[in-house]
């Protein structure tokens, strides 16, 4: 199928987009923490994919060949974002996720909880924690060090916790360090 | 240290307590909730769903493949009067300029080029232009046959001199072979050709691309 797809036919493409396209999509929404720009980060995720196709080798599983793009591709959309934002007006620290019906209520408020984390420790939460990726591969991700990302990532769980505890609500403070 | 912060906490859900951690918490039944509370936490995020993307998203990217050249499919069949003619322009053209500059020794240019090149604009019927076309994939199939016999004879010296423009003249004959095909699904030559520029194409990208650009 990735070689039908490779050649440029469209059910193939279709196929890959059908079977893989929910995890793509999830992590690009986490990531971009607002449902509209997800759906144009997530077409230019996949963009990306079928144009790179040719490259892909089989050294890794497809899905994760395809994770990685994705999550490639949506950090640098939230990069670009972030500075044409700077330019028009000042950004919210803090851009909510509205919930989709049909998650559970626990996955309903961790999925608002880490929208309202502020940007830097979400992405460092989302990558380690959702997403499973090592210290070292966000470091290399997102451009800080191995260490920055583990002090991210315990400040984002101890908030994540505070909220999902109804201690703290809405954090209005601006972060101190971002990606 | 009298109490451990919610922060130190998190750090132990990955990582084992130091000796003064651990007895921290050997004595504190309230922070021993809290790290399981923050255990909790991470294993549900990881076993967070995937989410469904809005209906229509394949439309959209589908639109946005085909116009970047990434994909063909069975489009509906309105202008195809137009299409077919832009199909076979574009070989025309394509054998009657960038295929002939390629080819200088091995392979001579043949009738067909040249006249192709010079009337590509207008054709009486969809045999004609039909005709057009597969005589100019012809001569460009014996051009390309030419172009890997250099290849052959003279090492990658003429692919590697420029191959982004390579990739570029290939991309013009992927484009109109990939929309002749979407004409002629059945078509065992017109098949054979686009396989072959899309294997060519992909192995040039990959030359292009060895240290993974995205």
């Amino acid at each position: 199928m990735i070689r039908r797809a490779c050649e440029g036919d469209g059910r193939a493409v279709r196929a890959l987009y059908d079977r893989y396209s929910p995890r793509v999509y999830a992590v690009v929404r986490r990531i971009a923490g607002d449902d509209d720009l997800a759906e144009d980060y997530a077409q230019e995720a996949w963009i990306r994919a079928i144009r790179a196709l040719p490259t892909f080798r089989g050294e890794a599983r497809f899905s994760t060949w395809l994770h990685r793009i994705a999550v490639n591709s949506a950090l640098q959309a939230v990069r670009k974002e972030k500075t044409r934002r700077k330019r028009e007006v000042p950004l919210p620290d803090v851009i909510p996720v509205p919930p989709r019906m049909g998650d559970t209520l626990m996955q309903r408020k961790l999925e608002e909880a880490l929208a309202e984390l502020p940007d830097g420790m979400r992405k460092v939460l989302i990558l380690h924690d959702v997403e499973g990726y090592t210290h070292e591969e966000i470091g290399a991700a997102l451009g800080v060090t191995s260490g920055t990302s583990k002090s991210q990532l315990f400040k984002a769980r101890a908030k994540m916790r505070r909220m999902l505890k109804g201690h703290e609500t809405r954090p209005k403070e601006i972060e101190a360090w971002s990606v | 240290m009298e109490r451990l912060n919610l922060e130190q906490l998190a750090r132990l859900v990955d990582e084992p307590p130091k000796p003064e951690e651990r007895a921290i918490l050997e004595g504190d039944p309230l922070l021993r909730r809290e790290l399981e509370e923050l255990r909790s936490q991470t294993e549900a995020l990881g076993n967070l769903p995937a989410v469904l993307p809005p209906p229509g998203g394949w439309h959209e990217l589908e639109k946005k493949l085909m116009a970047a050249g990434l994909i063909f499919g069975r489009r509906e069949n309105t202008h195809v009067w137009r299409k077919w003619l832009q199909v076979a322009a574009a070989v025309v053209i394509f054998v009657g300029g960038t295929a002939a500059g390629w080819i200088t020794a091995s392979a001579p240019a043949s009738s067909g080029s040249a006249g192709a090149a010079s009337g590509p604009a207008s054709y009486a019927s969809l045999e004609e232009a039909g005709a057009a076309v597969e005589e100019a994939t012809r001569v460009w199939m014996a051009a390309y046959g030419g172009y890997q016999q250099l290849l052959g004879t003279q090492g990658q010296q003429l692919r590697s001199s420029d191959p982004a423009a390579y990739l570029a003249a290939l991309e013009t004959v992927n484009a109109a072979s990939r929309a002749a095909v979407e004409e002629f699904p059945h078509d065992q030559f017109l098949n054979e050709l686009f396989i072959r520029t899309v294997a060519e194409r992909n192995q040039t990208i990959r030359h292009l691309t060895l240290d993974g650009w995205y």
